[in-house]
């Protein structure tokens, strides 16, 4: 396994350009032609950044992040992950989707382990392993449940712990609060940058979400729809925990409300 | 609860016994279109407790139910052994479908029964042609439940798999079977109930052993109570096999225990 980030601190050269993309222009082939989605984008990560990358439907965030992911092959361009060149899915680069992609047939625990079989651990370092995670992500006695006993939330807790198991380089998140209840998202954020602090993650946060933007990002992309390109990118300096009540928080939800409505 | 459940489960087949029992006490059908439910029982003990040979039809049933045994498991062998790989790869793999779908399917409009006359000439009379009709009868519907499985598994699920480390090839049985299992599932249990419908087809050709070979020899001969019997036998083994089978998937597979 690769070293914990608390122990070694420097996975990825503190500074230094964790995911590099330059040049990706991607296209979906209809009856009607070639029709381009993303266009000469450039994008560039730091280790243990958390980027928040927002968009109206249809901009190709998650085309993106399919990308990054590797499950699609860019038409154009290139993206490095720590220098090397993205080709194939992989367990450094992993998603946390949307919907449920829980394997309904395996416990919670089995599905946190899913990812470790081709690990070269036994079967008390596994067990121990998944226990650490159902305690990281607050579902301690919840191990033998099925996926289809969970609520929604819990749903997402088990898929964020069946991937930061496996220490991954970069975490792609694609709206993975979007389908939970307001109550539910908060503290599922919560839990989040409680976790990417600690393990000093990257995380790359696809959302349509504003307010989540503001309250969760270090940065905040704006993808525009009609250029393919980020043509806005917005630093958030708000101390954290952020205070969704301050003027300061207003003024950078109304600035990225503006983005959205252009 | 359970109770209700059996209570329910029995009360259809319990009704038509009790009317069983009244026509025949009330002498509605004569006792040669229609004999006692007593005389039928009593015939059936004969049939499967019976000391061999006494006279025709006792004590034959072990021997007829390893002959009909036998044909069913091997003709539902091959047509599970052909219809889930090539469903599965039917359902994944376009390029396959397109080449199997219209001759699987032009094949399936032919009623099973059309087989026999063909199957008499090609494997002559007994255990083959037997063999032929229930594994054709059976690999359509495993054949088609397996395709919908295979198709209907979403690309999500590759692709988390993929993330997680699971190459394609590990993905067939780690992915696409576990989520294909219910399907499979389905079209095993349907393909277990056509063939006891084709062994009885198969055995009706005149071979000398089977639960289909008793109920012909009981028409030529005049038994009804016997033709009752062999109908009734076949219909219990028949629901008894759907449930072996249901447990067996279910002791085998995480899969099929935690879905269906």
């Amino acid at each position: 396994m690769r070293p914990e980030p608390e122990q070694g601190g420097a996975r990825g050269g503190g500074t230094a350009a964790m995911l590099e993309i330059v040049g990706l222009s991607h296209f979906f082939l209809s009856t009607a032609g070639a029709e381009p989605v993303l266009h000469d984008l450039t994008l560039t990560m730091r280790q243990g950044e958390l980027v928040c990358l927002i968009g109206r439907s249809g901009c190709g965030k998650s085309t993106l992040l399919k990308i990054i992911a590797g499950f699609l092959a860019p038409s154009q361009g290139h993206c490095l992950l720590e220098g090397k060149p993205i080709v194939k899915p992989g367990p450094d680069r992993c998603v946390v989707f949307q919907e449920d992609a829980l394997f309904p047939w395996l416990t919670v625990r089995e599905n946190i382990a899913f990812g470790l079989n081709d690990r070269r651990l036994t079967r008390q370092q596994r067990h121990r392993e998944v226990d650490r995670f159902l305690d990281l992500v607050g579902l301690q006695g919840y191990g033998d449940y099925l996926p289809r006993a969970l609520s929604g939330g819990m749903k997402q807790r088990v898929a964020l712990a069946r991937v930061l198991i496996l220490s991954p380089l970069i975490l792609l998140m694609d709206e993975p609060f979007g389908a939970l209840d307001a109550q539910t998202r908060d503290e599922m954020q919560e839990l989040l940058l409680n976790l990417a602090r600690e393990r000093r993650q990257t995380i790359l946060f696809v959302t349509h979400d504003v307010q989540e933007a503001v309250t969760i990002a270090d940065r905040v992309l704006f993808l525009d729809r009609n250029c393919g390109r980020i043509c806005e990118e917005l630093q958030i300096e708000l101390d954290r925990p952020r205070d969704r009540s301050s003027a300061q928080f207003q003024l950078y939800r109304s600035r990225l409300h503006q983005w959205l409505r252009q | 609860m359970k109770g209700k459940d059996t209570a329910l489960a029995l009360l259809i087949p319990l009704l038509a016994l009790a009317a069983w029992f009244m026509v025949s006490a009330m002498g509605l059908v004569p006792d040669y279109l229609l004999p006692h439910p007593r005389t039928v029982f009593h015939s059936g003990m004969r049939y499967i407790f019976g000391p061999p040979e006494q006279e025709p039809f006792t004590g034959r049933f072990l021997n007829d139910f390893c002959a009909s045994l036998a044909r069913v498991s091997l003709g539902f062998s091959l047509a599970t052994v052909l219809g889930i790989p090539l469903g599965i790869l039917s359902g994944r793999l376009p390029v396959v479908n397109r080449l199997a779908s219209s001759a699987i399917n032009g094949l399936r409009a032919v009623p099973g029964i059309c087989w026999l006359p063909l199957a008499m000439i090609w494997f002559g009379i007994g255990m083959k042609t037997t063999v032929f009709l229930v594994a054709t009868a059976a690999f359509f519907p495993i054949y088609q439940n397996a395709l919908t499985g295979a198709r209907l598994v979403a690309p999500l699920y590759y692709q988390a798999g993929a993330m997680l480390g699971v190459s394609r090839i590990r993905g067939i049985f780690a992915i696409l079977l576990p989520m294909a299992m219910p399907n499979i599932i389905a079209g095993l249990r349907l393909g277990m109930g056509i063939s006891w419908a084709y062994l009885v087809l198969g055995e009706l050709t005149g071979v000398p052993n089977g639960l289909g070979a008793v109920i012909m020899d009981a028409r030529m001969s005049g038994r009804i109570d016997i033709i009752l019997v062999g109908i009734l036998l076949i219909a219990l083994i028949g629901r008894i096999c759907d449930r072996l089978l249901v447990a067996v998937m279910r002791a085998c597979f995480k899969s099929a225990r935690r879905q269906i």
